[in-house]
């Protein structure tokens, strides 16, 4: 466990795992409040073909250019969403089912066909698929740590707009918030998530970090606030796990074990939360019914 | 469908009751609400004067959510507009109060019944400012009105159907609106709740609020209610209760879904 | 979309892409007739498309599926590579799971169209088995130019098959060319000597150098394993950081088929216990150089490789100090 402060890579790759687990918690919770849970996976897979697209126009293997283009293309995925959602009778999963799919076959048919150009592999445009975590550099930690500080400055600024959107926002049209614009805003941070943490776990994997953290933190708590942090939390500590497992032997991948860690961690707030978790509801039952009887369902008398 | 003549202190002659005062609360004209190429709203006419305590009844799938959604701008307008005290909607927002059936949000939503009812001042807070000590004042003396001040700091999941009703209701009163729109505020309540929320709404009537209600029980409207507008698509009748709520009105709004009771008076046959 | 449902996808499409359209199917050609005729014939990897290419000369149609810089771990074959594998006369792959990608595209034609896997003729006894690759070996044969020679043999005798008219011709080409390849061998040889045996450490991006390192005897790291499919993990890379360090280990390699940011990940965590390794130069891994370049053949390749190698871990103890 020291090795986390000692060793140069466990530390970069922690802090990189551990900012992405932090901000994606943080905007996961809003999309698990929202039913919109597919959202992270639409995002993460229509990303793709931007990342290729961003390859073959400039040619160029620097990360700055692919990321840029993940971004844009996960951004107009959603705005496809809405626009689908809205124009047609496709709900809201079906719209982003058949955008994910989509996008991401398109990007795969351009992998492919990149592939006749030499500097393909060499850009790494597989890589993003599935993450190369432990190949973290400094700049890339920088580079999240500020994506991520902005995203999270946000949230706390649009605070009650967002908690507006997720529990009636049709309450917050009437009055008068311009709530298609909070959604726009709401969803472009989590795309400015999902390509923070395309380098860490990759496409296909990220969509486990939005949806993760917030649906465990929702076991434990009854208040936004405080859901919010827990997430952020259960969020940071898959990442920080993640990079720890990895540590311990050879080949351990990390993008896996961040996300296992986060798997983990849901299925323990599942099972043991207070309040909401299996195993309570079940010690509960039993206990009601052993000890007091049958009860009298008119009177409530025993 | 020829609107029915209004008696009254200032008969107008066009359907509309008034209580001395000229301004109308709300004016809706040849609204047109059409959902791909069925009409849900046909030319509706409709005017409620201030001071009114008004209720919207209708068959299932007459279009009175619609009608209050389209008043609020929450559904797009084929045809037709909506003035609130002689201006357009959009100027007029902070005027008007919604509460909205109770069906329409997801209970499970972790928040307290005061945060919900706070909710109702984040359009005077605007954009980014949070809400403070006053706007928990506000909302603590709408949860009195309601009489639900036990039950604050509640999770809004606890709460059965009737107090998630009130919570609603506390809602809009935080909103200082002179304006109510509401969707079946009375849907699922015991009795007992009942009479709590027709004396709320009749004293904000009585201070000069106007409000309308989609009301879906035919027995109750004559004894809550000071109009009525009777809609099926389009209105076939509105106006004053004693005068528009007629067996021939309610003949044509529900068409032969209608069952006489030994009493008299008439109730929708099988609601589905 | 798992791993699993893509290669059953791109099997079941290349299924019915095989099966329909205008495709001449191979089969065993009719020596008679393909001697009278140039051989249409298909290889992966550009160190085989070179190979042939000097054995057979102007009696081949050659198309090499990968070019410089392409990633055999990860290629793909797309609907004109069917295509062409579909209408060749013979098809010259690897093997040992190096196309991996391109397994079932091999089985499915294996029955209508003569697939030669070059590495067929090595002794098992001579290939590495790494642990980690349960029961499979090693494929990155072509750096121990002793086995591509046994490769050379493979081609030509294949050819001489297909084509025994010509068979005068194929078995002086290739007994040319072999003699070029023993000059090479013997040239590495003598390289890999001037580098001092404690230096004598080669560190790349992935496992591809093991064959190299058991010909020429150097000791090899790769950061990722054997394939680039496979993801890495901190303590990988620490590891290897750690043993830099402890070996003094003047230069690690880039590969120019891997992305550099693995290596840049390397020098950083090296950088960060306070010690310096510099970037010895780029080496051609999985992949060869541009056509028309030394590096785009076999023979240039390789030597440039064992160049770079030998100045980076040579040279670079002045440029410390």
């Amino acid at each position: 466990m020291f090795d986390l402060f000692t060793d140069y890579t466990l530390r970069t790759v922690a802090l990189g795992a551990g900012v992405l687990g932090i901000v994606s918690g943080v905007l996961g919770s809003f999309t698990v409040l929202r039913h919109q849970s597919l959202l992270g996976d639409a995002i993460s897979h229509a990303a793709l073909p931007g990342i290729v697209l961003a390859f073959l126009l400039t040619g160029s293997n620097e990360p700055l250019p692919l990321i840029v283009g993940a971004g844009v293309a996960g951004w107009l995925g959603t705005l496809l969403v809405r626009a689908i959602v809205r124009n047609t009778r496709i709900k809201n999963d079906g719209a982003l089912g058949l955008v994910l799919s989509v996008f991401f076959g398109m990007g795969l048919m351009l992998l492919t066909y990149s592939q006749s150009r030499p500097d393909a592999s060499q850009a790494g445009l597989d890589k993003f698929l599935f993450g190369q975590a432990a190949a973290l550099l400094r700049n890339d930690v920088i580079t999240i740590a500020i994506l991520g500080g902005v995203a999270i400055v946000v949230v706390a600024l649009f605070w009650k707009e967002f908690k507006l959107l997720s529990f009636d926002p049709e309450f917050g049209t009437v009055l008068g918030f311009r709530m298609g614009s909070i959604d726009v805003l709401l969803t472009t941070l989590v795309v400015i998530a999902i390509v923070i943490g395309l380098q860490t776990v990759g496409v296909v994997l990220m969509s486990a970090m939005v949806v993760a953290p917030g649906a465990a933190a929702r076991q434990w708590t009854d208040r936004l606030s405080v859901m919010v942090c827990l997430s952020a939390l259960f969020g940071a500590l898959a990442g920080v796990t993640g990079a720890l497992l990895s540590s311990t032997g050879a080949r351990m991948p990390t993008g896996p074990m961040v996300v296992l860690s986060a798997s983990a961690i849901v299925v323990i707030s599942l099972l043991f939360a207070p309040n909401r978790g299996l195993v309570w509801d079940w010690l509960r039952s039993r206990r009601t019914v052993v000890q007091s009887g049958p009860q009298d369902q008119v009177t409530g008398r025993l | 469908m020829a609107p029915t003549p209004a008696t009254g202190p200032s008969a107008s002659g066009s359907g509309v009751q008034t209580t001395g005062d000229g301004d109308l609360a709300i004016e809706v004209m040849d609204l047109t609400v059409a959902y791909r190429d069925k009409p849900v709203l046909w030319d509706v006419d409709m005017s409620v004067a201030r001071g009114v305590l008004m209720a919207i009844v209708g068959p299932n799938g007459a279009g009175k959510t619609t009608l209050i959604k389209a008043i609020l701008g929450l559904v797009d307008i084929s045809a037709g507009r909506v003035l609130i005290g002689g201006r357009p909607y959009e100027q007029q927002r902070r005027r008007v109060a919604y509460v909205p059936q109770r069906g329409s949000v997801d209970w499970d939503f972790p928040t307290t019944v005061l945060d919900v009812v706070m909710m109702g001042r984040y359009g005077a807070l605007g954009w980014i400012k949070r809400p403070g000590a006053r706007e928990k004042h506000a909302a603590s003396e709408a949860l009195e009105k309601v009489a639900m001040s036990d039950y604050a700091h509640r999770q809004i999941s606890q709460l059965s159907g009737g107090q998630q009703q009130r919570v609603f209701l506390a809602r809009s009163l935080v909103q200082d609106a002179d304006v109510y729109l509401m969707d079946e505020p009375f849907q699922g309540v015991d009795a007992t709740t009942e009479r709590a929320i027709v004396t709320l709404l009749q004293d904000l009537r009585d201070s000069g609020a106007t409000v309308v209600c989609v009301h879906h029980d035919l027995q109750t409207v004559t004894e809550y209610f000071d109009s009525v507008t009777l809609l099926n698509v389009r209105r076939i009748a509105s106006g004053a209760t004693r005068e528009v709520f007629t067996d021939e009105n309610l003949r044509a709004t529900y068409g032969g879904r209608m069952a006489w009771l030994k009493t008299g008076s008439p109730t929708e046959a099988a609601r589905d | 979309m798992g791993r699993v449902a893509r290669r059953a996808a791109i099997s079941i499409l290349l299924v019915g892409l095989a099966a329909c359209g205008p495709v001449q199917a191979g089969g065993v050609p009719d020596p008679g007739e393909i001697a009278s005729r140039r051989i249409r014939a298909v290889a992966t990897i550009g160190q085989i498309a070179d190979v042939v290419r000097n054995v057979a000369g102007d009696r081949v149609d050659l198309v090499g599926l990968m070019g410089p810089g392409i990633d055999p771990h990860l290629y793909r074959a797309s609907e004109g590579d069917v295509v062409s594998l579909a209408e060749a006369d013979i098809v010259f792959y690897n093997g040992l799971h190096l196309e991996a990608k391109m397994a079932d595209v091999f089985e499915k034609m294996g029955g209508s169209v003569t697939t030669v896997a070059v590495t067929d003729d090595i002794d098992r006894d001579e290939l590495l088995n790494p642990p980690e690759f349960d029961g499979a070996y090693d494929p990155h044969v072509w750096f121990d130019v002793a086995k591509w020679m046994t490769v050379t043999e493979v081609i030509r005798d294949s050819l001489v098959t297909i084509d025994p008219e010509h068979a005068e011709l194929y078995e002086s080409n290739a007994h040319d060319y072999l003699a070029k390849l023993e000059d090479l061998h013997r040239y590495v040889a003598e390289q890999a000597q001037r580098v001092p045996e404690e230096q004598a450490v080669l560190i790349t991006a992935h496992d591809a150098f093991n064959y190299f390192g058991q010909a020429y005897d150097f000791e090899v790291r790769g950061l990722q394993g054997i394939s680039t499919a496979t993801e890495t993990g901190t303590a990988d890379l620490s590891g290897l950081a750690d043993f830099i360090v402890e070996r003094e280990i003047p230069a690690i390699f880039v590969e120019t088929s891997v992305p550099e940011r693995f290596i840049e990940a390397l020098r950083e965590a090296v950088a960060s216990r306070g010690s310096q390794v510099s970037i010895g130069g780029s080496l051609f891994s999985d992949a060869m150089g541009d056509a028309g370049t030394p590096e785009g053949t076999y023979i240039g390749m390789v030597r440039h490789n064992i160049d770079t190698i030998v100045a980076g871990l040579t040279a670079s103890r002045e440029s410390e100090s």
